[in-house]
């Protein structure tokens, strides 16, 4: 491919970005607050099946964007999500840490 | 060869990205829709040369869109390539058992989109 379509769609990409991170960010927000609700008993399932659909969209889009290890950890909190969960020491702490990685990973694009 | 492509995604982030990319990339004519019913209705319209069509949709989901527009004679012959962020086997192999042309996964690299939709349709 050309050099300049290469640059045009960096360039394109990078506007894209900008649009959609509050999106991007309110999914990272969903799942955070599930992960804190879950440490403190069983999650409600219409909360649990909005965090799988918030994992979803941001294991779509985050590779997308060249951010693999996002769609790794997105992909991982959807898979949890869509079990049926029972409140748990090491669970909680690991919604939480994927959670908190993705923010991470989201507010640095990196 | 300009190639002319509907793209059917109620994610608009995702939907956003592979227009860019199909339109900068390939210079192909990209049309959106952002459900099933409306994806139906471009379709007829525009007579596109293919269609990328999301699995999980609210109200028509991919499959069902799918199967509405093999139905209709003025789309039947539309090559559909489903695009999913689902990567169990057990979907993967419903999804082909549907008949598409190809499934496509997300997250998908949007330097290579349209090479990956020439090479299974057999566009050079």
């Amino acid at each position: 491919m050309a050099t300049d379509a290469q640059a045009a769609l960096s360039a394109a990409l990078d506007r894209l970005w900008t649009q959609f991170l509050p999106q991007m960010q309110e999914r990272v927000e969903i799942l955070e607050t599930a992960a804190q609700a879950f440490a403190a008993g069983p999650l409600p399932i219409e909360r649990q099946q909005e965090a799988q659909a918030a994992a979803h969209k941001l294991a779509g889009v985050l590779g997308t964007f060249g951010l693999t290890r996002g769609t790794e950890l997105a992909r991982e909190l959807e898979i949890v999500y869509s079990r049926q969960i029972e409140p748990g020491s090491d669970l909680a702490e690991r919604l939480a840490s994927a959670s908190a990685e993705l923010r991470t990973i989201v507010a640095t694009r990196k | 060869m300009t190639y002319r492509i509907l793209i059917i995604d109620d994610e608009d982030d995702i939907r956003e990205v592979a227009a860019l990319s199909l339109e900068t990339v390939a210079n192909w004519q990209v049309f959106t829709a952002n459900s099933g019913s409306q994806g139906l209705a471009r379709a007829i319209e525009h007579q596109p040369d293919a269609i990328l069509l999301d699995v999980m949709m609210p109200g028509m989901d991919g499959p069902t869109t799918f199967r509405e527009l093999r139905k209709n004679p003025v789309t039947a012959h539309i090559p559909v390539l489903l695009l999913t962020a689902k990567v169990q086997s057990s979907d993967q192999r419903r999804f082909a058992d549907l008949g598409v042309e190809a499934i496509l996964f997300k997250p998908f690299d949007p330097l290579t989109l349209s090479d990956q939709i020439a090479s299974v349709l057999g566009w050079s």
